[in-house]
């Protein structure tokens, strides 16, 4: 496992001055990608997961900024202190991004060619013709019945489907070395969202690059992602391989969502409730920001932000009392066995 | 499963939505949303109703509590039809003579079951100007008691809540209008509603902007309780909800429901949702019910292969959950211009020629167990 990584996030941090305060959205995030590999970040809404990937890709709105000492560093060059210019070279090219809203990412008065057109006019050095070429073929690839056809067409001809599917090519049209894919089937329905991450899957054994995965959705993250990144209240809460997360869990936020989840695999009695509410972003707690809901909290946790411990090999939790959710999961597997 | 009360009976329900176009506003073409839906609810039991967008259970919902009215079908409540409640004098009437006059004059009454005797027998009394004023007589009444009955919970918890009031007008303004509550008792029965959901009673004079996502959805369940319902309909009641939050109200529900003994019907595209909270589940393609059966039923031996098809997209949280995918080709087609035969037969794996010109209808295989397709089980 000594390899080394495509892109390294190093304690950054993103803050947005709005008129209430500030909102420490993303607030010391540390995280590697390797090539090849596919990174799940899991979080709710306001754990700073987009904002994380906006932060990569320099996308921010005016009233954020990454704070002095963070570092985002893609094979070897910091991305924060490269000029406008020369991101606009690596964004769409070497790292391409999908949202999650097909329908506004696109531009509604552009065909959707003319919107993969311009990013492999933009970066490759081609005729408009073989341009063109390219696009079809793309779309041909994402599996877009009649490209030739399709090419013409704009955003609101095609369905939410094949629009995540467009997008998808449009972000592969360069080849990019890392594709940072938000919440990309969170708008779609089951059976649409599984076509996509399997055409995703295979795109990526295609071209080898690296997937960061952002979602909500556990179950996604279970079937697609390599190695985890737990996100809680603008900070990593606990990073691991798949497999450990979802059966070694060693953070109570992490138990406590995957107990909160009804699954279709197993019966349940009832579910695990997390109780209280999500915090608000502007007033975080002192001390872990988990510790107005978590059940292991004592006043240590109320005064100091734990550090991210090791508690395995690649494995890490940011939790004073990561022993007691092994207790609590060891607990809990001896219940259901009996 | 017979002794149990039946509490809604839908039968045959249709909900087609006009399309506009022109400088005359004619109409061209019809969404045919729902499409000949029939099933039953029975008392104290959770139906889970699933499906993509665009399948019409969510116009399913709206039209059993009126705030569609239906293009045709009747929907049942208890022992009373209340189709024509909510139609206009005349409307009402001729829905009367159409559904019940002309049948009770052209057909056998010894066939007559369930509410088409009992009418008849009310119609033998009565005669036939009795027997409308009967039916239409009170209707106001009748409108405020069937309000009573069913209530709903809405999907989006910042869209269902009016920002310009108070919590407290909120949550009593539909029982004082239905009598429900005196409008002297309002304080001390808005928080005890509140309190019941977990919110505490001193908030009713707050406004809706000051609630999270999960708070609005108590205080809407707050609102349908105050009714004093037996059914509620709750329109993905949970889907704009975080994954911590969730498990707290989909408990919550299920607590209230114990404790009043209340009647769910549960509509959401989430199939572990609806899994974990239903006793039966209702499964809907393109406006047609294509699967309804027990929640274990169908879990374990789904039959038609749609059903089998959405369950094997739905993303499990355990990486070592091993599952056969079946991938479906294709997109929903618009309910528009719906396929012929079987709606599902162009997506299907399984389809043979039949299914593209003839419709399945919806066959009981086993006790319970209803399957719309012509070859069930086929898809392994």
């Amino acid at each position: 496992m000594e390899k080394k990584p495509l892109l390294e996030v190093k304690n950054l941090k993103t803050y947005f001055y709005t008129e209430d305060g500030i909102v420490k959205a993303v607030d010391g995030v540390d995280f590697e990608v390797y090539p090849g590999e596919t990174l799940g970040i899991v979080g709710e809404s306001g754990s700073g997961k987009s904002v994380t990937s906006l932060s990569i890709m320099r996308l921010l709105d005016p009233n954020g900024e990454i704070i002095e000492g963070s570092q985002i560093i893609f094979e070897g060059k910091n991305l924060l202190e490269l000029s406008d210019d020369e991101m606009r070279k690596i964004r769409g090219n070497d790292i391409a991004m999908i949202f999650q809203e097909p329908m506004v990412a696109l531009n509604p008065v552009f065909t959707i060619g003319e919107q993969i057109m311009e990013a492999i006019l933009l970066h490759q050095d081609v005729s408009k013709t073989e341009a063109r070429k390219m696009a079809i073929e793309m779309l041909q690839k994402v599996g877009i019945p009649e490209p030739e056809k399709r090419i013409d067409e704009y955003p609101h001809e095609l369905s939410g489907g094949m629009r995540q599917r467009a997008m998808i090519a449009m972000a592969l049209s360069c080849r990019p070395k890392l594709l940072i894919a938000d919440e990309p089937t969170t708008a779609l329905d089951v059976t649409i969202q599984a076509q996509i991450l399997e055409l995703m899957k295979e795109l990526q054994k295609e071209y080898g690059m690296a997937i960061i995965l952002i979602t909500h959705d556990v179950g996604v993250i279970a079937e697609n992602a390599d190695r985890v990144v737990v996100m809680y209240g603008g900070m990593v809460m606990e990073t691991a391989n798949v497999r450990e997360l979802f059966k070694e869990m060693r953070h109570p936020y992490t138990w406590g969502l995957l107990n909160s989840l009804p699954r279709l695999d197993i019966e349940q009695e009832r579910l695990y409730n997390i109780p209280g509410i999500v915090p608000d972003p502007l007033h975080f707690p002192p001390g872990c920001r988990f510790n107005t809901r978590c059940e292991f909290a004592d006043e240590k946790c109320r005064k100091e932000i734990p550090p991210l411990y090791e508690v395995n090999k690649e494995h890490f939790s940011r939790c004073f009392y990561y022993q007691k959710v092994e207790e609590a999961q060891k607990l809990k597997k001896a219940g259901e066995s009996a | 499963m017979s002794e149990k009360k039946v509490l809604l009976k839908i039968e045959n329900l249709v909900k087609y939505f006009p399309i506009r176009a022109g400088v005359f506003k004619r109409i061209i073409a019809w969404v045919k949303a729902v499409d000949d839906v029939s099933f039953e609810i029975y008392e104290g039991e959770t139906v889970g109703l699933v499906g993509e967008s665009g399948c019409g259970k969510t116009t399913i919902g709206m039209t059993l509590l009126r705030l569609y009215e239906p293009t045709s079908g009747r929907i049942i409540v208890g022992n009373e039809d209340t189709t024509y409640y909510f139609m206009p004098y005349f409307k009402a009437k001729k829905y009367i003579k159409k559904t019940y006059i002309k049948k009770f004059e052209n057909e056998d009454p010894e066939k007559f079951t369930g509410i088409d005797k009992k009418y008849y027998e009310l119609y033998k009394q009565l005669g036939e100007s009795g027997f409308y004023s009967k039916l239409l007589s009170n209707i106001k009444e009748k409108r405020s008691e069937f309000r009573k009955t069913m209530q709903i919970v809405f999907q989006d918890p910042y869209s269902s809540l009016n920002p310009r009031i108070r919590i407290k007008t909120i949550v009593s303004e539909g029982p004082v209008m239905h009598k429900v509550i005196k409008k002297s008792e309002i304080i001390d029965k808005v928080k005890a509603a509140l309190e019941e959901v977990g919110i505490h009673g001193d908030h009713m004079y707050r406004f809706p902007h000051q609630f999270s996502g999960g708070q609005r959805q108590r205080i809407g369940m707050a609102r349908a309780l105050l009714m004093n319902p037996k059914l509620i309909v709750a329109d993905e009641a949970v889907a704009a909800l975080d994954v911590s939050i969730r498990s707290q109200v989909i408990n919550l529900m299920l607590d209230l429901q114990k404790k009043h003994n209340l009647t769910y019907l549960f509509i959401s595209h989430d199939l572990s949702v609806i899994k974990y909270i239903s006793d039966r589940v209702v499964v809907m393609y393109l406006g047609k019910i294509v699967e309804n059966a027990p929640k274990k039923v169908l879990f374990e031996d789904p039959l038609h292969p749609y059903t089998k098809a959405l369950m094997s997209a739905i993303p499990v949280p355990n990486p070592d959950y091993k599952k056969k995918r079946i991938i479906l080709t294709g997109d929903v087609p618009s309910p528009v211009n719906p396929p012929s035969g079987c709606r599902f037969h162009p997506r299907c794996p399984v389809a043979k020629e039949i299914c593209s010109k003839e419709e399945p209808p919806l066959k009981e295989i086993q006790p319970g167990h209803f399957v719309a397709c012509h070859f069930p089980g086929s898809l392994k």
